[in-house]
């Protein structure tokens, strides 16, 4: 296949297109049948074959743009002398030549030649940028130059220091010119990998232990899980179980048929939408796990589940109201401070909370609701109030607790998660983003 | 098809085609068409809802001149409705009616062994091709001409339908337990489209050629609606595409699209303007707008939307 198509195809692997064989295969016949005629005919074609969905396609623009075109390669150089005063010496590398000659089409050719040789293409991460601007120099035999400049100074006629001087402003402009081009040939081949990094990173780090600077990443990457789980859950609530014959329908159906069983019917798994109520801690020890959390349930709000949230510290209040006509960073940020709501923001007391919760909203809680607390159970030694907990989680379909803190931790000093426990469905540790991930689905199956 | 090679000599070619049915498309959308005629693959269309991709595949059936069959997806499609299906209802009736033909042959036999061992001769009348009904894609295999299959909003039907496409659309066969294997005499052109409810899957993608049909460019939209709406005075038409490209901008619930400029121009054609103006664009919002919000919307910035248009189409 052509080398450049090739390069290309691999540019678009780097920045997290997913190129098949075959896709490639197709777009080397559909520019055999296209020709390179017309620039636009030509990337009509590759995004046909190789870009697979919007997001992507946004991605090969990008990559097309950047692919075709070379700004970097030119960059001013000295200027050589018009005439040839003297005879280019043996001992100087061909890059020398050029460079006294002016002549820019070479040394660009040459760079990219040497960035060839050292597999620029595989350049993946920001690190490696030093290496590769090494290698490349190295093959333009940047070293055997210097040398050369050397012997010139010390022969110190003043024809020879005018040499030497002129190729030393051209090193440095070589040297300028093949970082620029390693840039951008990262920019093209790797960035994404870097990000993908990141990303990687992000999914695993707890989300108490999250740095500032990371949290508008997480932002996005908490709306691409939402955007997913939505795409995954909403659209078939009814999932067919193959093999599971619904007898009773079965024979229903039969009847127009005087009784014969021509058509079948199968027996179906329901994916439920269901009534969450949702409790949240938050005293300072929890303000980064609800801020994701909420962030993420609120995210889910409007397809696959029904939420109604209440917030605690010392005393609790209903605050769904705050998510209506708020943007969710917003909401959230506000939940997290307490402002402007009627809440108590002195000791965590989960006796109390549990107190408000059953004497002024428990007709929020029915058979079909999933109770969900997330908070860290420590109550400053307050009393528990176990069998409110217990009451709460009678009534609901399910109770749900999530803790942020590692198992281990449950139960030591003031934790009366080990009291707390026996009276949930489900206790989960809930500290990264593949935890909330899990959550959800756990949320949306009957067990 | 030697003769439609000629009209498919070149992307130009292409173009000028779809023109001639009443298609106008760009150069991307021309070179997909093209490329899937000449690398035989499926292509997966992508794009706002009302941008033309049903339309797409209707005109390029129309400009090869072969029949358009379509499929509509939906959730619990299944192949019984997809591909074929028994007539259950005249085997049913075909049994009763010769019921007595039925005992004649068998009252001859001396055991129940026998009778069944006769039976067994016959039993592939009841499931011969007269017995069955063909569904869209066996219809499209079927076609001798070739055919545009268009499956439409893919992205409804279910994970194992799309599946149970990727078989149809690799080998162009499908086979039929009690009559064998029915492959296509022409391999039929396939159109799908999809409004990206879901993300479909990878295996599909990596069979297809993918169009994003965008919303059009200034000059493309004027070009459509020239051509669906003759008689447009020329003011009107350049002003109403801009006010139209300049709704797009605001975050609505719907954002307009092709086919709801085209409505927009006929019906101020109906009311004899020349222009764009204020108050008539007030009380024909809910032509292209679909929302009440969104009618609001845009209602409260109506001024200033108008007179940016019409100061800039001056």
């Amino acid at each position: 296949m052509d080398r450049v198509l090739n390069s290309f195809i691999v540019s678009l692997r780097g920045a997290g297109v997913p190129v098949s064989v075959s896709e490639s295969i197709d777009a080397a016949q559909a520019l055999a049948l296209c020709g390179y005629g017309e620039r636009r005919v030509v990337k009509s074609s590759l995004g046909a074959t190789l870009a697979k969905s919007a997001a992507e396609k946004e991605i090969f623009d990008d990559c097309f743009e950047r692919f075709f075109t070379f700004e970097s390669l030119k960059s001013p150089m000295p200027q050589g002398r018009a005439s040839g005063e003297d005879e280019m010496p043996s001992d100087m590398p061909p890059i020398g030549g050029m460079i006294l000659e002016g002549d820019m089409g070479g040394v660009a050719l040459a760079v990219r030649d040497a960035a060839r040789a050292s597999d620029l293409q595989s350049i993946r991460y920001f690190t490696q940028r030093g290496m590769f601007t090494a290698r490349i120099l190295q093959a333009l035999e940047l070293d055997r130059l210097d040398r050369y400049v050397a012997d010139l100074y010390r022969e110190g006629s003043a024809g020879a220091e005018g040499t030497a001087r002129q190729l030393e402003q051209g090193r440095d402009a070589l040297i300028d010119m093949v970082r620029r081009f390693v840039e951008e040939q990262y920019a093209v081949f790797a960035r994404e990998s870097t990000e993908r990094i990141i990303e990687r990173y992000l999914q695993d780090v707890r989300l108490t232990e999250l740095e500032e600077r990371h949290y508008e990443r997480m932002h996005m990457l908490i709306r691409k899980l939402v955007k997913r789980m939505n795409e995954r859950f909403s659209r078939r609530r009814r999932r067919a179980k193959r093999g599971a014959l619904d007898f009773k329908r079965t024979l229903r159906a039969g009847m127009p048929h005087g009784g014969l069983l021509f058509e079948t019917r199968w027996k179906k798994k329901r994916v439920n939408r269901p009534d969450v109520v949702i409790l949240c801690d938050v005293s300072r020890s929890m303000s980064t796990v609800v801020r994701f959390c909420l962030l993420m349930l609120y995210g889910l709000n409007e397809v696959v589940a029904r939420i109604r949230s209440f917030v605690f510290c010392s005393s609790l209040v209903e605050v769904s109201h705050v998510f209506d006509g708020t943007p969710i960073a917003e909401a959230v940020e506000r939940l997290r401070t307490g402002e402007g709501l009627d809440i108590h923001m002195g000791r965590t007391d989960y006796g109390s909370a549990f107190w408000d919760f059953t004497h002024r909203h428990l007709e929020a809680v029915t058979g079909k609701t999933t109770v969900i607390i997330l908070g860290d159970a420590r109550s400053n030694y307050g009393d528990p109030a176990e069998e409110l907990l217990q009451k709460i989680g009678e009534r609901s379909r399910r109770l749900i607790w999530l803790n942020p803190e590692t198992p281990p931790m449950w139960g030591t000093g003031d934790s009366e998660m080990k009291r707390y426990m026996h009276h949930c469905d489900l206790v989960m540790e809930c500290n990264t983003l593949r935890h909330l991930e899990r959550l959800v689905g756990v949320l949306v199956r009957i067990p | 098809m030697t003769d439609r090679d000629g009209t498919f000599k070149s992307v130009d070619g292409v173009r000028e085609g779809l023109k001639g049915v009443g298609y106008i498309c760009n150069t991307e959308i021309a070179t997909t068409v093209y490329l899937a005629f000449h690398l035989e693959k499926p292509v997966l269309i992508e794009g706002p809802a009302g941008v033309g991709k049903t339309e797409l595949a209707k005109k390029a059936a129309a400009f090869m001149n072969v029949p358009l069959i379509r499929l509509q997806c939906y959730e619990g499609l299944d192949e019984s409705k997809a591909l074929y299906e028994w007539k259950y209802g005249k085997q049913l009736l075909y049994t009763q009616l010769l019921r007595d033909k039925l005992d004649r042959i068998v009252s001859r036999d001396s055991d129940l062994g026998e009778s069944i061992r006769t039976l067994h001769q016959y039993e592939d009348i009841f499931y011969s091709p007269q017995f069955l009904e063909p569904r869209p894609l066996l219809r499209a295999l079927q076609e001798e001409q070739g055919a545009v299959l268009l499956i439409d909003e893919v992205d409804k039907a279910d994970e194992e339908f799309e599946a149970f496409l990727l078989e149809i659309l690799s080998d162009f066969q499908v086979s039929i337990p009690e009559i064998g294997t029915v492959r296509s005499q022409t391999r039929p052109y396939v159109f799908l489209t999809s409004n990206s409810t879901r993300e479909l899957s990878e295996a599909l993608k990596r069979r297809c050629l993918h169009l994003f049909i965008p919303c059009p460019q200034p000059e493309l939209e004027r070009a459509i609606v020239r051509y669906h709406v003759p008689g447009i005075p020329d003011r009107l038409e350049r002003q109403l595409v801009a006010f139209i490209h300049e709704i797009r901008k605001l975050e609505l619930k719907k954002t307009p699209s092709i086919s709801e400029t085209i409505d927009w121009a006929r019906a101020l054609i109906l009311l004899h303007a020349e222009g764009l103006d204020r108050d008539l664009t007030r009380k024909t919002l809910n032509t292209f707008l679909k929302f009440e919000e969104d009618i609001r919307q845009v209602d409260e910035k109506l001024m200033l939307l108008v007179d940016r248009t019409l100061k800039e189409t001056a």
